[in-house]
């Protein structure tokens, strides 16, 4: 490493120079050592300057930059822009042999003042602030060229890459700043597009995606993250409101077939990508509904069907088939290219919940069932009469989508018996808060260890007291047992969420062997989804075992690329990764007016219980886009070669 | 009400008040090129940047979008603040060198301005257009046609939606650079680059407003067209 300035900490080995020799040792962490898993000869980034070779050209990589940083410069407000036009034209002129280090000074000067001045944090943050470490510790280089001594040379080998806090957290990395700004400009039918072409279940995300962005948003330890996800549903619901678009159709049709497992998210991304490439795609769906978890596991009070079936039907609409009721019994990959398919994607989910390991959960009845199992059935309109009371193991959302759904139907008393405490609950925050509104008990640090029956009927469930020990492998303390704590719970039935696997029947044979995990999930490259089997693709939660929505749609999205390379012949090309890299960090926030988030209404609580209408308003236009003024638009640059 | 202080004078301000507000109130000067007392604040011009004191440290806001805050301190014309404004009056000027507003504002603010023949009546992307067109016309007319990520527009610019301008005039008037052309022949308004027939006022005989736009106020209100024929005067 010669020279790094990132997050405004110099280091500096080279030999000549302002501050050479000033620190020779690098603290690991400090600056970016590799893009992508590979390395570089120098980087410029929203955060600094990192040259390794002490021979890459500084001034080519300034320009580089700029050049990217116009193109993301919205021209809302005048410095921004127009600093960077100013300073692109002091730099051409100086790259033309005029100038001299007055312009160099002019340069500081703009850039300060964008810095301190400008309207969100692409140019109090990006825009330019690199620029300023590169004239004030390569001056020399740049007043080479006005002096004759160095002729300017443009590379055109430099790489680049845009994130931002937001994007760098989603799974699917949809453009966070880059919907909203549209939806800040009133163009909602706009921001729906973009949204989709990463996420094309935006109604379904933009009412039930656990939104781990609104987590790494820069608001939200100064007055709270921007709704991002309530952001994405308005132009979502903006579109059904006026009159609904269709998806773009394939220019070309392709003769290639293709065979799809499953209509869950993964599924359907993965059909909706690879129909706009012009593939012939047939989805087979084992259930009579598409939407997997989304149809079959979220609850109609979190998100409406009509929502989830509009969405499948636009892409059912661009000419992909779905056939429901269609089990993959046995995958025959052979008979299936006999069939004419060039690819298969399997998308088969983690639909059959693990046990809780308890005495007596085996014997088949009625009063005992699996939580997945539970809300299938009910989405499926086969309701089983309420008892009185109702015992849920688990913390998850599955649990609290049980819970919720239990009191909905009538079911007298709704416990949740979970073996940690509430910090380690793995359900989501909203969720836990709306249970806890419409009267779900909750029973923290407690374990099921048997069910007691009488006369075949299920009276209770005999449970451990527990307490908090050293953290596991998932980073959450383990619950330790406490000795003689045994006590009964009266309860008429259990519903156990406590975990689901994938239904792998399809596989048998070698397949089975060469394709399958021994947690029972299926082995699939996590960037291309490719497996053992050539032609053969994966991904969604048959792969990752149970995740978000999003991340199983982001399966889809990279499974559409990698299929078609595969049938194309060309390399799969995955997105860039920032791993190693903290995009959250940022030189000087500057001051930002706090602003509240714009609240939406919730169903009263009496309202919810008469039956399954959806319990959280979303934003009107006008409330979308004023939460949109909130975005900060983080967007993070880096240029590299 | 908040206690905040303006250039030391303390001040009690209207709770949700922005610092512009209440410094204009005070009769204290501020350059601005995008605000609008009846429009929401944008921020785009920055030369209405002051420094705030909120939490020990002086840093720089625009004041149209900083809300008052109970014991902020403000300073309009410091000379940190007078360096800021001229710094983003020069790179104004640098864009529309052409554009009076622009040149009276910079001069004003103590950047050179040559002198020029050209009139070029610049779009400076102000948006003071775009919120008269959506906040108070409600006709979503004119739209910035925005870049950012994946987006390759060489410059943002506004977009003028033919099909829902009623030909009101609205942003004609709020232009500050006068970009926003309007221009009347013969019972007839040009506006961007819609030609609206102009309707006759039952009273006087005179044109006095496009016939979209009354037929615009006649959906929204429910009064028939046939009652919006007289002209403001006649009223």
């Amino acid at each position: 490493m010669a020279f790094s300035s990132w997050n405004g900490k110099i280091m500096d080995n080279r030999t000549t120079g302002k501050g050479a020799g000033k620190a020779k040792k690098s603290a690991e962490g400090a600056f970016p050592a590799q893009l992508d898993g590979q390395s570089f000869a120098a980087l410029m980034g929203w955060n600094g300057l990192v040259i390794v070779d002490p021979k890459a050209d500084v001034v080519a990589l300034t320009l580089a930059y700029l050049k990217e940083a116009k193109g993301l410069s919205c021209g809302e407000c005048s410095v921004c822009m127009i600093g960077i036009d100013r300073v692109l034209d002091i730099l051409k002129k100086m790259a033309a042999g005029k100038g001299d280090q007055y312009d160099l000074g002019e340069i500081e000067e703009i850039v300060k003042g964008v810095m301190a001045n400008g309207k969100c944090n692409f140019g109090r943050a990006t825009a330019l602030t690199p620029v300023l470490d590169a004239v004030k510790y390569f001056k020399a280089d740049f007043l080479a060229l006005p002096k004759a001594e160095k002729k300017f040379i443009e590379h055109k080998d430099y790489r680049s890459a845009v994130t931002a806090p937001c994007m760098n957290a989603c799974p699917a990395a949809l453009d966070i700043p880059g919907y909203i700004e549209l939806i800040r400009n009133n163009k909602f039918k706009e921001s729906l597009d973009l949204v989709r072409e990463r996420c094309i279940l935006p109604g379904v995300i933009g009412r039930s995606c656990t939104h781990i962005c609104e987590d790494a948003c820069v608001r939200k330890d100064m007055d709270g993250s921007l709704a991002i996800r309530l952001l994405k549903r308005s132009a979502a619901d903006q579109d059904l409101q006026g009159g609904a678009s269709a998806l773009t159709t394939p220019k070309v049709e392709k003769k290639e077939k293709i065979a799809i497992v499953g209509a869950g998210p993964a599924g359907l991304a993965a059909a909706y990508h690879l129909r706009r490439m012009g593939y012939q795609v047939t989805i087979f769906e084992a259930l009579p509904k598409a939407g997997g978890m989304a149809a079959v596991g979220i609850p109609d009070y979190r998100l409406p069907k009509d929502i989830l079936n509009h969405e499948v039907d636009l892409i059912k609409r661009m000419g992909v088939e779905i056939r429901f009721n269609s089990p993959v019994e046995l995958l025959n990959w052979p008979d299936l290219q006999k069939e004419g398919y060039a690819a298969a994607f399997l998308a088969v989910g983690a639909h059959v919940g693990t046990k809780i390991g308890c005495k007596g959960e085996d014997i088949a009845s009625d009063d005992v069932v699996q939580g997945a199992e539970f809300l299938r059935n009910l989405s499926l309109g086969k309701r089983a009469a309420p008892v009185n009371k109702v015992v849920i193991i688990g913390g998850g959302n599955v649990a609290l989508d049980c819970a919720r759904n239990c009191i909905r139907l009538g079911y007298k008393h709704v416990e949740i018996v979970y073996r940690r405490s509430p910090a380690e609950m793995p359900g989501s925050k909203e969720e836990i808060e709306e249970a806890i509104h419409e009267n779900v008990k909750f029973t923290y640090l407690t374990a099921p260890v048997g069910i007691v029956r009488k006369a075949g009927k299920v009276v209770g469930i005999e449970c451990l007291k527990m307490k908090l020990g050293e953290p596991d492998a998932s980073g959450r303390k383990r619950p330790v047992p406490i000795k003689g704590s045994e006590f009964t719970l009266k309860t008429d039935m259990v519903i156990a969420a406590t975990g689901q696997k994938p239904d792998l029947v399809l596989l048998t044979g070698k397949e089975k062997v060469d394709m399958t995990t021994t947690w029972g999930t299926i082995k699939a490259d996590p960037r291309s989804c490719s497996t053992a089997v050539g032609g053969i693709f994966a991904g969604g939660d048959c792969v990752s075992g149970p995740a978000t929505l999003i991340e199983a749609l982001n399966m889809g999205n990279k499974a559409a690329k990698s299929i078609d390379a595969y049938i194309q012949g060309k390399t799969f090309a995955d997105d860039l990764t920032f791993e190693g890299i903290d995009v959250s960090q940022q030189r000087d926030m500057g001051f930002v007016s706090p602003a509240k988030t714009g609240e939406v209404k919730f169903l009263e609580v009496d309202e919810r219980l008469k039956g399954f209408a959806e319990v959280e308003g979303g934003f009107n236009a006008a409330a979308a886009m004023k939460e949109a003024q909130r975005c900060l638009r983080c967007y993070r640059l880096m240029v590299w070669q | 009400m908040v206690n905040i202080s303006i250039n030391g004078q303390k001040i009690q301000a209207k709770e949700g008040a922005n610092v512009l507000q209440e410094a204009k109130d005070l009769r204290i000067d501020i350059p601005t090129l995008c605000y609008h007392n009846d429009l929401t604040t944008f921020g785009a011009c920055r030369l209405c940047t002051v420094e705030v004191k909120t939490d020990g440290a002086w840093k720089f806001a625009a004041s149209c979008q900083t809300e008052v805050a109970e014991g902020m301190e403000v300073l309009t014309d410091s000379d940190k603040v007078k360096e800021s404004r001229k710094l983003a009056a020069a790179l104004l000027y640098y864009k529309y060198p052409g554009t009076q507003a622009v040149r009276d504002i910079a001069e004003k603010l103590g950047v050179e301005v040559a002198p020029t023949e050209t009139d070029s009546r610049d779009c400076i992307l102000c948006g003071l257009c775009t919120r008269t067109c959506h906040e108070i016309v409600r006709a979503d007319a004119l739209k910035f046609q925005d870049r950012g990520l994946g987006r390759s527009l060489e410059e943002p610019k506004i977009e003028f939606i033919s099909s829902a301008c009623i030909g009101c005039g609205s942003c004609a008037y709020v232009c500050p650079t006068g970009f926003v052309r309007m221009e009347a022949v013969d019972g007839k308004r040009m506006i961007w680059d819609k030609v609206f027939k102009m309707a006759v006022c039952n009273n006087c005989g005179r044109y006095f407003a496009p016939v979209e736009q009354l037929e615009f106020i006649s959906r929204t209100t429910g009064v028939p067209v046939s009652n919006l024929m007289t002209c403001v005067s006649c009223r």
